[in-house]
């Protein structure tokens, strides 16, 4: 009992002066209990695999003979921070990920905006816009890679009946045209969850406000920016987080529409990591690969608290 | 007034262009399947389904492996549900209602998995699964993705419980309940839509898992059918039809329940991001 969280008044109802009292060990032990399975697992498939690969990293490993590790200290990330097709792949995944964010949460917004006004059918126009989410990503790359297709996909098809088709029409297969179709069709299945969200948000901007505003004179880009933008701003920071993590860990989408081709135009660090574990067999530098992701995450998510607490502090005055 | 009619036009126009933009892609899956040949590869294909060739659905389940690859990720996706939501209740209940030590690490532990890329863990992983006998395995499936989908479930199942009254529990424990009893008897009918919500979650994080999939299953008859579409992508040997048949009846099943439950979903994925 007394390990119950905030317990409120102290219990002075008689009858739990005569029941029976739980042991006090029994009591101290209940919140292990009832997590242990869970952070067993957690524990077995999560953390102990993430200190072996961050020991990988400081490795020479093959994945023909993963057993034999042999300690190498920094060389792996020596080598990778000196090789340009790596500086390529910084480069490639910085550009993906700010497109997508800037990309899923724009989108988002518009959409969410376009649907927060009460219209006939809106129901369903907002169970049908959340499709794409909903869509597993394996299926999103195979209907993607067919509509993209070089000779027979629709895509092409469009593009040459308006006379803007690519020369050839393998989208996929060229360097300037494959990291935007990978982007047009990550947003395309990241869209309906950021309009979601931000139309929940929009629910609750103050409509007396906004009428207000009007009727003060004020234009709709000015009401905008002094009504709703101030009441969606938390969401929009923590759509922008969360696009930034997910897409920084983002995988069978890009490596089943392109495997980080071609010639690395669409190879980011995730990518990069696969195929330097699984094609190079090289299991050390795919590791420091892993790692340079997972500071960056680190480095993102921290950096974003510290701009959190700035902006509240700024509030606050 | 004129000006009035015109902004409603238009923002009617949007929304149409947004949900053919939203739909189209899984409409031209359908009408792929549903095309002969000569449609397809015609100078003008066709644009619209040609219900009278149904039969591709059957065909494709009666013929080849797609009807296996479908059980197999049934299988997984069950497993997972059951498993991972069956950890996650008493997981979210401990961050809910007690206080303890390690707790502050715990819920950060949870939080930072959720950046870790599978493509990252498939390594050790597999030198794990190959010491326990795991690889070739769709137990061995159920237990990664479980691990995998469980601090999102947890999480959420957490912010859920934290919306629960007290009292109520407080009150079934003066009755001398015990803690296990409680839980099951008076939180988890409470937070039954959250639940759902989480087993959705957990069904389709393992229906679309990929990467373990690919890298853990040699036996192509307990292959998943994620690896079986995947590997549709680039080969030349199946019928267009056939593909985007199974690949249909695979999407199918995640799109509907996800509209179903899609108002839980999408409040516990921001809840459980949000409590960061």
């Amino acid at each position: 009992m007394t390990v119950l969280e905030q317990t409120g008044a102290p219990k002075t109802t008689p009858r739990s002066g005569t029941r029976r009292r739980p042991s006090p060990l029994g009591s101290r032990w209940t919140p292990y209990l009832f997590l242990a399975p869970a952070a067993l697992f957690i524990l077995v498939f999560q953390a102990v695999p993430l200190v072996q690969e961050v020991y990988l990293s400081f490795t020479r490993t093959r994945l023909l003979n993963p057993t034999r590790s042999e300690w190498v200290g920094l060389e792996n990330f020596n080598r990778i921070f000196g090789d340009p097709d790596f500086h390529r792949t910084l480069l490639i995944t910085l550009v993906y990920v700010l497109a997508c964010v800037v990309g899923a949460v724009g989108a988002g917004l518009v959409v969410a905006l376009l649907l927060n006004k009460g219209f006939r059918g809106r129901g369903v126009a907002r169970a049908l816009v959340t499709v794409p989410w909903a869509a597993p990503g394996i299926a999103v790359a195979l209907i993607a890679t067919w509509m993209l297709n070089a000779q027979y996909g629709i895509v092409n098809r469009l593009l040459d009946a308006v006379g803007l088709g690519v020369p050839g029409g393998a989208i996929l297969d060229s360097p300037r045209y494959a990291l935007p179709a990978v982007l047009a069709t990550t947003i395309w299945q990241l869209f309906p969850f950021t309009s979601v969200v931000l139309l929940s948000a929009l629910q609750s901007v103050p409509q007396d406000l906004n009428e207000a505003a009007t009727v003060d004179g004020a234009g709709r880009w000015a009401t905008f920016r002094a009504v709703t933008w101030q009441v969606i701003k938390p969401t929009v920071g923590l759509l922008a987080l969360l696009m930034t993590i997910w897409s920084l860990r983002r995988f069978e989408l890009i490596w089943l529409m392109t495997k980080g081709g071609p010639v690395g135009a669409t190879e980011t660090l995730v990518t990069a990591l696969y195929s330097q574990a699984f094609d190079s067999k090289e299991l050390g530098s795919a590791a420091a690969i892993g790692m340079v992701g997972v500071v960056i995450s680190l480095i993102i998510i921290a950096g974003s608290r510290l701009v959190a607490r700035a902006v509240e502090k700024e509030e606050v005055r | 007034m004129r000006r009035f009619r015109f902004g409603l036009t238009a923002r009617i126009v949007a929304v149409l262009v947004v949900l053919g933009v939203a739909v189209f892609p899984l409409y031209w899956m359908l009408v792929t399947a549903l095309s002969s040949n000569g449609d397809l590869f015609a100078e003008q294909p066709r644009l619209t389904p040609d219900v009278g060739r149904f039969g591709v659905f059957v065909d494709a389940l009666a013929e080849g492996k797609a009807a296996g690859w479908l059980l197999n990720s049934l299988l997984i996706a069950v497993g997972t549900m059951v498993l991972s939501v069956g950890l996650g209740i008493p997981l979210g209940y401990a961050l809910s209602r007690f206080s303890f030590r390690g707790k502050a690490v715990l819920t950060v532990v949870l939080l930072f998995t959720q950046m870790l890329p599978e493509a990252l863990m498939v390594v050790p992983l597999f030198a794990l699964f190959r010491r326990f006998d795991l690889l070739d395995s769709l137990t061995g499936l159920v237990l990664v993705n479980s691990a995998f989908v469980l601090p999102i479930v947890a999480l959420i199942l957490k912010g859920a419980i934290d919306g629960i009254p007290k009292e109520l529990e407080e009150a079934a424990r003066a009755d001398g309940g015990r803690p296990f009893t409680v839980l099951t008897r008076i939180n988890v009918p409470l937070i039954a839509p959250s639940i759902a919500a989480t087993a959705v979650i957990a069904f389709f994080h393992a229906w679309n898992e990929y990467v373990f999939a690919v890298t853990f299953i040699f036996d192509p008859e307990l292959q998943p059918a994620s690896v079986g579409i995947a590997n549709f992508i680039g080969e030349l040997g199946t019928p267009i039809q056939t593909v985007m048949a199974v690949a249909f009846l695979f999407t199918l099943p995640a799109v509907a329940f996800y509209l179903l439950a899609q108002k839980y979903v999408v409040s516990g994925m921001t809840a459980g991001a949000v409590k960061g």
